[in-house]
């Protein structure tokens, strides 16, 4: 136990030391940059060690206490910041992921978040690990689409109220790009939730929960949100709200349940 | 064998002094053979931009800069005053102050890069007529290789400096790279020109221009490469573009509200930036409000302009720090042994 916690801890500290580095690194200091996508990277690893501790004491896949909900979460968002951020060389995106990693494995590291005493399962239902592993992934990539959001505000508004000092605004990416990438991040995400959502379908009977409806009924709100977007066209400041207040929205929802 | 520099510029000297002694790019050649030609001078180099021409040479001990001075405004044929108009450099002096030619430190727009390539290609057209040796030769190299450290390792050079430039650096802040993005110049004066071009030398591929005279937008749009518009049928190429550039002088204001608000479904509600360099204004700041428009007037530009040229002085102290250690670790002859 000690071990494995361990790693949640030194997960944590890295993604700290990302968001740290990062925004000391904004005024255009390059190397700061690289450093704070290595300790990103490196928290991801450390991520990894975490979540196969915590799968080998269920026997399943981690998603069995809220310690793991987060954990798991915090490393897909990883995941794919660091597969968007070199894509988009957006690496200021990690600068406000890291935060965000680092709160939900804080709120995993709270006594008790983590089941002391696991059981290991006796028998795995393939569909029902699909189901909540796909779907806690493809949180991951809505909520780095919901950050990219948080982004495209502080931009838009530093452009509109014509407030170009500072680093933050010379090392953001720029406005059309931010909003090609929340729209094609949100995408991901949707396409993965919708794997998931097919998973749970296929589970045996008796196991449709409320956890399936929200996802579904979250599905649909996702799908009409870039629906609108790629046929009709959003200002992207509609298109960032609405990224950021499903995401929010549907988190409260799951963790109400 | 000592080095000298001397040179006059757009800080000492007045336009109708510096034309009188700007050399065209042919007679370069003639300057630099007719400066070495005499025993006195032992390797020479000539510079002459539009707001500058130097002479940088190595000569006999005996020579002074008034000799030096006295041959260039003879072959300049040059007989008014010429107090306050040159300034002189010896030794590691001359030395530091090519530094900081080349690093752009002692342009008119602080930290410019086009003198870098002038500088350059003045050595290699002396170093091509044997007008360089030894001391020369590692002098101009040495510069070089200081020039690229200072503009490397500080913020001498970032920013833009002008309103043209500033429209370019915020047209790039909203779409990123500007390769494949349409413009639209209403108004065909001077700053148009600049700002066109200036987008175009960034990427921009489709150019128009419009005009109350078509004559007029023809003729810039020509220059440019662009197409004209005709002035009644601007409203209807607003549902592609991503640039608009308003520099009309016209008293009230030519773009409204209602014509941007009729093309967003057409246009996907894509971010269209506005750059109004008019006065009186010409686009309505109520245009501004539309969520994916940004509108910049030509205070904010010029605002962005002085912020940046602040920057770039803030720089120098450290650019002098470079230049002095790049210097002092430099084993050149004639200017630190």
């Amino acid at each position: 136990m000690v071990m494995g916690i361990s790693w949640v801890v030194i997960a944590t500290v890295l993604a700290a030391a990302g968001g740290v580095v990062g925004v000391v690194a904004l005024r255009s200091d390059k190397v700061g940059r690289r450093a704070a996508l290595v300790c990103m990277a490196l928290s991801f690893g450390a991520q990894l060690m975490a979540l196969g501790w915590r799968g080998e004491l269920r026997g399943q896949c981690p998603l069995g206490d809220l310690g793991e909900i987060c954990l798991f979460m915090a490393w897909s968002l990883t995941l794919f910041y660091l597969v968007t951020g070199t894509t988009y060389r957006v690496s200021l995106l990690g600068v406000f992921t890291a935060p965000f990693v680092f709160l939900l494995q804080v709120i995993s590291l709270i006594p008790g978040a983590f089941e002391k005493n696991v059981v290991s399962a006796e028998s795995i239902d393939a569909w029902r690990e699909a189901h909540t592993s796909l779907s806690v992934l493809s949180y991951g990539a809505l909520a780095l689409a919901a950050v990219a959001g948080v982004m495209f505000f502080v931009l838009n508004y530093q452009l509109k109220a014509r407030k170009f000092g500072g680093g933050l605004v010379q090392g953001m990416p720029s406005i059309s790009r931010l909003v090609q990438a929340m729209a094609r991040i949100a995408v991901v995400g949707w396409v993965i939730l919708t794997a998931g959502i097919i998973a749970g379908l296929l589970m045996p009977k008796g196991n449709f929960g409320i956890h399936l409806m929200v996802a579904t009924i979250t599905w649909v709100l996702y799908a009409v949100l870039l629906g609108v977007y790629f046929v009709r066209g959003l200002p992207g400041r509609q298109l960032a709200t609405g990224l950021t207040v499903l995401f929010v929205l549907s988190l409260v929802v799951f963790a109400k349940l | 064998m000592k080095l000298v520099c001397l040179g006059l510029n757009h800080e000492t000297a007045p336009v109708e002094v510096r034309e009188r002694f700007a050399l065209l790019d042919g007679a370069l050649d003639g300057e630099t053979e007719s400066l070495v030609s005499s025993d006195d001078v032992l390797e020479g180099v000539v510079l002459s931009t539009c707001n500058r021409t130097e002479y940088y040479a190595v000569v006999n001990g005996g020579t002074g800069v008034t000799d030096l001075k006295n041959w260039i405004c003879q072959r300049r044929e040059y007989n008014g005053s010429t107090e306050g108009f040159f300034y002189h450099y010896e030794a590691r002096d001359a030395a530091e102050h090519l530094c900081r030619v080349a690093s752009g430190m002692n342009s008119m727009v602080l930290g410019e890069t086009e003198i870098f390539g002038q500088v350059k290609k003045a050595y290699k057209r002396s170093l091509e007529g044997g007008a360089t040796k030894s001391v020369l030769n590692k002098l101009f190299q040495r510069a070089f290789g200081v020039g690229k450290k200072v503009r490397t390792h500080t913020a001498i050079q970032e920013g833009a400096t002008s309103v043209a430039g500033a429209s370019v650096e915020l047209a790039e802040k909203v779409f990123g790279r500007l390769q494949g993005s349409s413009v639209m110049v209403i108004g065909a004066g001077e700053m148009s020109r600049k700002t066109a071009r200036a987008l175009q030398s960034r990427g921009a591929s489709s150019v128009m221009v419009t005009n109350r005279s078509f004559d007029k937008a023809a003729d810039l749009a020509e220059e440019i490469g662009g197409r004209a518009v005709p002035f009644s049928g601007w409203e209807e190429e607003l549902s592609h573009l991503d640039v608009v550039i308003a520099a009309t002088g016209a008293p009230h204001f030519v773009v409204k509200p209602q014509h941007v608000e009729a093309v967003r479904r057409k246009r996907k509600f894509r971010p269209l930036i506005m750059v109004d360099i008019a006065v009186p204004r010409d686009i309505d700041p109520e245009v501004g409000e539309i969520e994916e428009v940004y509108l910049y007037d030509i205070d904010t530009l010029q605002e962005m302009a002085d912020e940046a040229r602040k920057r770039r002085e803030e720089q120098l102290r450290l650019c002098e720090e470079i230049i002095r250690e790049e210097i002092d670790k430099a084993s050149l002859p004639a200017v630190n042994d």
